[in-house]
């Protein structure tokens, strides 16, 4: 059951013997790297968080994840960077442990090393440092204590101190360095990875397996413990050098993706020049980092984010077993409560969707409890093509409204060729609420969440076309 | 400066409970509860879990070689279930293994039968029942009933407050191990190392002196490991004790959320009277305060709320009822605020609704009606060095409120998408434990012979930096810098029979209880040294940066010279002090007395823009002047503030607890109870030190702890005015948290057609996640 996992552990290469689906967290802990603290275990606290950084065509790229949900395997080959790891000599302290210290950034201390792991994943890891929120790398840390005031203005401080530094990647290790914001070890991480000599043999345990785990972040929430004893084949950014690519007048989108790998890619942004926009809606900085595409849909959750945006554009999952493939249309690949059409053996490879030709508009929306670092109450996502005051084409989806992801079908219908006006929306709410069934559960009761769609839908006309519908003419 | 604690924090070098290096053959325990909310345990069926390799032993209350009884106020509960459960959470038995995880796997094959009895999940049913942990208690002053027919606005109605999960980042916990001679020692992550103590010496049957507990630190606290940390240690000590063995005990994140209590939900009724004027000639309020299974704290929270029912508002005649009502949830208890939050929240719920009746601003009748220099509270304490007046025109005039409103309203003059509504919160809040027993405390100051210090009470710390106060206390009086100073973690046989670190009073008592020690030690070495010196005594003899003046004169000599002469002396360069808070007296009787050493005061400012398509609201700024007398330490005192007023803030918003009828706890998770995030906090939040010395405290300071979480309420009532702006037919409900599904159906209540809501065509059973 064993495998060999190497991985370099701060400014240490580890060669162990591991149930591969044991999780980083406890074999740090166990192994008295006891700064990684745990607070939660489903990656919504930000305790635990470490830097994982891999080589990727050669480059070395630092990322934040959630220690609690990444099976060891997913670490193979990888540099992990822990608290520990970012201390520096004789018991100087780092900008931004000093910038913590003076603001009383830190009160219980417990979720302080998760805070500093963050931060230092900002420098590490963001391209151009003027450009990039350094509060972004530290929405997935919750503190209790302070009511995150005082880190705030901690972050604020060092982004105002060093946002001027440089963008290349072995420039800006050398400007880390010497401002002490990490320690020397990192000039010599990418000559000690390539010297692990990992094996990138192909280590699904079985050709049928149990499960296929990417980022881990949904199963590792799940069932971790039954994750210990199954049959597993780990496929987190294994032979995908496409990501996202144009084909043959579609997107196609890799399985295994990660939301950063999506919402970083330029073709993304081409197409959706208003995904910044509400793009930290889905997750956290380390779960996006780590979740995939592939996990999200197969999940079935009736309110996964990415799923309802890729539902929106009308599109097709590509499935896979041995050498032969088939093609699903995302709407009909959800069959019943977290069931969908895949078979034992079949792995989800790409997602894909026609690229847009004539004029058109895209929107997401998502309410839940809490704003960010949450999941959805209702999600939906509009894709409409909208030409000389009518609509040519046009896709809704929802989320939370039904037992899976939902695609207004019915909805969508009504509104191909009708002009945007408050009647006609009225109309179209009504038909959206006899296409949903939403049960009352911890996230909100039915009434709420029928009127909370009946208002998103609203939202995306309002929000894409203010001039044609005004709030008043809703009620 | 607050640097040691924060220095090992930010390293990742702090020492939590968990974090310890364990002794060799450390066994792990892991608690099975039950999952039946009140029923009788049928049978209960240990054959396979115990047959699993690497289990040791399971224990039941069987087991307990002492009592089977933890209740602290009422003696009304049971370390593990007997023969009945009341509760979902309520430990049965306790799995112990060679492993976390064989403990966890063996805790899934254990075989229960119960016999379901109902379950009661509301308090108010539970009073009609007649399910009362103590009898009510009644505070009154005047006579309301005299006084209705004189006023001119009389208001009435009901309010709810919901119950808030502590979410200490760190979970509960403890660590045990056996001593010599039958003795065992206890690592608690406890805010009342005495209360395990007595715990443990109970269950155990053995005397107090051989139980040793020590705590150097909480991942945080926030009331829920006031009383609620003792039943972990108690497990883990009875684990070590039977086995002679070191047991840990963590709980998961899920198990702490499902076994351990919250803050108390309270389900009130209120009735206000007022003159034309607006001044406030009445008030009459009861509390159905939902204790849970059993009674906990849940008395002591009761009679804070009855302190506090009237905030910081001059009220004649004054009747407030209370009752204790036992339900079928996990035990709630003390969290930051105790019962004067849930106090507060319906008084000013019935400000509000006096002042729609009246067509004023609710901040007319607020201000009209705070407390003066003088007053008498309605428990019979006189009101002195008032901060209320103060505090609210320092706001109002530093802040510009008049302008901020004036903006809002403009705002909402243009916007119909978004609106803006603001409160004003002004708060009191009285420092000591109403009960009187409780307000002592003891240190013991050594001070070593090459000057260095080490000073240990029975104050916890739990990030609160009580820490970092002794020390700038000892600083203050030996003139030494803080890294001479150290603190040795709290232990029970160092400081014994303390009260625990609770009711923001930690840092007075403690500090007052080492200012005496440190002044014994410092008379006795200036004596020597005065002697050293060939004085007739030590009259103008003091000690500045580690010099000793005369007079304020360099005498050459130095603090580690008089130090290391005293010893010489045979003068004792140790102190073990003792401090009782003074001129407390209360009768519970009359409930009339002088409860509270001294009051803080405080007004905040909120201002809230509600999103009125989805329903989601974002709080843009907090602005308060805060009644921190002298602060001890501004940087923690700041930080105290900020970090109480988001849990407020959270209390009343999007930390939401829900049970089904069953009683099982729907937001047991992390990823079903939101707390504040990041991008939860305001924009703005300036809290402004109104600076004015506390003459009853130490070095002129004041308490900071619980009192500005209750500056939260004030965005309850911003939501509400943003929401009726967008819609005028909203009748306002007191019922918090005021979350996005309660906006968005008053946002739209009796305000659109209802079409969209007609149900759908199929119902399949589906669920979400």
């Amino acid at each position: 059951m064993n495998q060999n996992i190497s991985f370099l552990l701060n400014n240490t290469a580890v060669n162990s013997d591991l149930n591969p689906a044991s999780v980083t967290l406890d074999f740090l802990r166990s192994n008295r790297l006891t700064g990684t603290k745990e607070g939660c275990k489903e990656g919504d606290c930000g305790a635990c968080t470490v830097i994982c950084g891999s080589l990727e065509n050669d480059k070395l790229i630092y990322r934040t994840v959630n220690s609690c949900l990444v099976p060891v395997m997913n670490i193979h080959g990888s540099h992990i960077v822990t608290i520990e790891g970012l201390n520096l000599n004789k018991s100087q302290l780092s900008p931004i442990q000093s910038s913590f210290k003076n603001e009383g950034a830190s009160q219980c201390g417990f979720c302080t090393p998760g805070f500093i792991v963050s931060l230092t994943a900002y420098f590490l890891n963001a391209d151009k440092l003027k450009s990039k929120n350094i509060m972004e790398y530290i929405d997935g840390n919750v503190c209790r204590c302070t009511g995150h005031s005082s880190i705030i203005r901690a972050a604020g401080n060092l982004k105002f101190e060093f946002e001027n530094a440089p963008d290349d990647f072995n420039k800006r290790l050398l400007y880390l360095v010497d401002k002490n914001i990490i320690p020397e070890y990192f000039l010599t991480v990418k000559e000690k990875l390539n010297d692990l000599h990992i094996e990138l043999t192909d280590n699904n345990t079985s050709d049928m397996p149990d499960y296929y785990v990417g980022g881990g972040t949904d199963l590792f929430v799940q069932k971790p413990d039954e994750m210990l004893s199954s049959s597993l084949s780990f496929i987190f950014k294994k032979n995908n050098p496409d990501i996202v690519f144009k084909d043959d007048g579609y997107c196609f989108v890799s399985a295994s993706a990660t939301v950063t790998d999506i919402l970083d890619s330029a073709l993304i942004k081409k197409i959706f020049p208003g995904i910044a926009e509400f793009s930290e809606l889905f997750g956290s900085t380390p779960i996006r980092n780590n979740a995939t595409l592939g996990g999200n849909i197969n999940n079935a959750s009736p309110i996964g984010d990415m799923t309802a945006f890729f539902l929106s554009l009308d599109s097709d999952v590509i499935l896979s077993e041995n050498a032969s493939e088939r093609t699903v249309s995302l709407k009909d690949y959800f069959v019943s409560y977290k069931k969908t059409v895949i078979s034992r053996g079949e792995v989800l490879k790409y997602v894909r969707f026609k690229l847009p030709q004539s004029k058109y508009f895209f929107n997401f929306e998502k309410v839940s409890k809490r704003t960010y670092l949450d999941i959805a109450t209702v999600n939906t996502a509009l894709y409409i093509e909208y030409e000389n005051d009518y609509i040519n084409k046009i896709n809704i989806s929802a989320g939370g409204v039904f037992e899976s992801p939902k695609f207004l079908s019915l909805t969508s219908e009504f509104l191909t060729g009708k002009k945007i006006n408050a009647i006609v929306l009225r109309e179209a709410v009504r038909i959206a609420g006899t296409e949903i069934s939403p049960i009352s559960d911890a996230r909100g009761s039915d009434r709420y969440k029928r009127l909370l769609l009946s208002r998103l839908i609203y939202a995306h006309f309002i929000k894409l076309f203010p001039e044609l519908i005004d709030i008043k003419e809703t009620l | 400066m607050k640097d040691y604690d924060i220095i090992q924090h930010i390293t990742g070098k702090s020492l939590f409970i968990d974090d310890i290096n364990v002794p060799e053959g450390t066994l792990y325990a892991k608690v099975f509860y039950s999952k039946c909310a009140h029923g009788k345990i049928l049978s209960l069926d240990l054959t396979e879990s115990n047959s699993i390799k690497g289990v040791i032993k399971i224990f039941t209350y069987k087991d307990i070689p002492g009592i089977n009884q933890i209740g602290g106020i009422v003696r009304d509960e049971c370390l593990l279930a007997e023969n009945e459960v009341h509760y979902i959470g309520m430990p049965v038995a306790l799995i112990i293994a060679e492993s976390k995880f064989i403990a966890s796997e063996a805790s899934k094959k254990i075989l229960i039968k119960y016999e379901e009895l109902p379950v009661i999940t509301d308090p108010r049913e539970a009073f009609e029942l007649g399910h009362l942990s103590i009898p009510p208690r009644i505070f009154e002053s005047g006579n309301v009933e005299d006084v209705w027919d004189n006023c001119d606005i009389i208001e009435s109605g009901t309010c709810e407050s919901g119950g808030q999960e502590h979410l200490y980042l760190e979970t509960q916990g403890a660590l045990s191990y056996p001593l010599e001679g039958g003795s065992l020692k206890v690592i608690s992550s406890t805010q009342g190392p005495s209360a395990v103590q007595k715990v443990v010496s109970e269950i155990l049957g053995i005397s107090k002196n051989k139980i040793e507990v020590e705590v150097t630190r909480l991942g945080g606290g926030f009331g829920g490991k006031e009383d609620q940390a003792s039943p972990w240690a108690a497990l883990s000590a009875l684990a070590a004790f039977l086995l002679n063995k070191p047991v840990k005990l963590i709980l998961s994140r899920h198990d702490d959320m499902i076994m351990t209590g919250k803050r108390n939900p309270y389900s009130s009724d209120f009735k206000i009277g007022l003159n034309s004027e607006g001044l406030i000639l009445a008030y009459e309020v009861t509390f159905y305060q939902n204790s849970g299974a059993s009674a906990d704290l849940s008395p002591a929270i009761l009679d804070r709320s009855l302190f506090h029912c009237t905030n910081c508002y001059n009220i004649p005649n004054v009747k407030a009822t209370g009752y204790c009502c036992r339900t079928n949830l996990a035990p709630n208890t003390a969290f930051r605020g105790f019962g004067g939050p849930q106090g507060k929240f319906v008084i000013e719920s019935a400000v509000y609704k006096a002042a729609m009746k009246m067509n004023v601003e609710p901040n007319f009748i607020q201000r009209k009606n705070l407390l003066k220099e003088n007053d008498y509270f309605h428990y019979g304490q006189k009101a002195v060095n008032v901060m209320s007046g103060i505090s609210w025109d320092k706001a109002e005039k530093d802040f510009d409120l008049l302008e901020d409103v004036k903006k809002i309203r403009q705002f909402n003059s243009v916007n119909s998408l978004y609106k803006k509504g603001f409160a004003y919160m002004p708060i009191c809040f009285g420092i000591a434990f109403t009960n009187t027993r409780m307000n002592q405390a003891n240190a013991l100051v050594n001070v070593y012979t090459d000057g260095s210090v080490g000073f240990t009470t029975g104050a916890v710390e739990m990030g609160q930096g009580v820490n970092a106060k002794i020390r700038e206390v000892i600083s203050r009086v030996f003139s030494l810098s803080h890294d001479k100073i150290k603190n040795e973690p709290t232990n029970t046989t160092r400081s014994a029979n303390t009260s625990p670190t609770a009711a923001s009073s930690g840092a007075d008592m403690n500090c007052n209880a080492v200012l005496i020690a440190c002044n014994n030690i410092l008379g006795r070495i200036l004596n020597s040294a005065a002697d050293d010196l060939g004085l007739k005594n030590s009259d103008g003899l003091s000690v500045k940066d580690e010099k000793v003046l005369l007079n304020d004169n360099d005498t050459g000599m130095s603090w580690d010279i008089i130090v290391e002469n005293a010893n010489s002396k045979r003068i004792s360069l140790c102190d073990y002090a003792h401090y009782a808070t003074p001129e407390l007296y209360f009768d519970r009787d009359s409930n009339k007395g002088n409860p509270f050493r001294y009051h803080v005061y405080g007004t905040a400012f909120i201002e809230v823009t509600v999103d009125c398509l989805r329903g989601i609201y974002k709080i843009d700024s907090v602005k308060a002047v805060h009644d921190f007398g002298h602060s001890l330490n501004p940087v923690i005192d700041l930080g105290q503030a900020e970090g109480a007023l988001m849990q407020g803030l959270g209390w009343m918003t999007i930390e939401e607890i829900l049970h089904d009828k069953k009683g099982k706890l729907l937001t047991d998770l992390l990823s079903t109870y939101k707390v504040p995030d990041l991008h939860f906090t305001p924009a703005e939040v300036i809290i402004k030190f109104l600076d004015e010395p506390n003459p009853v405290g130490i070095f002129s300071s004041k308490a900071i702890g619980e009192p500005p979480l209750m500056y939260g309420i004030g965005a309850y009532f911003a939501i509400m005015n943003a929401v009726r702006e967008f819609n005028s037919n909203a009748a306002p409900e007191f019922s918090a948290p005021f979350t996005p599904e309660k906006v968005l159906l008053k946002l739209y209540e009796n305000n659109f057609s209802e079409e969209a809501l007609s149900p759908a065509v199929n119902n399949s059973d589906n669920k979400s996640i």
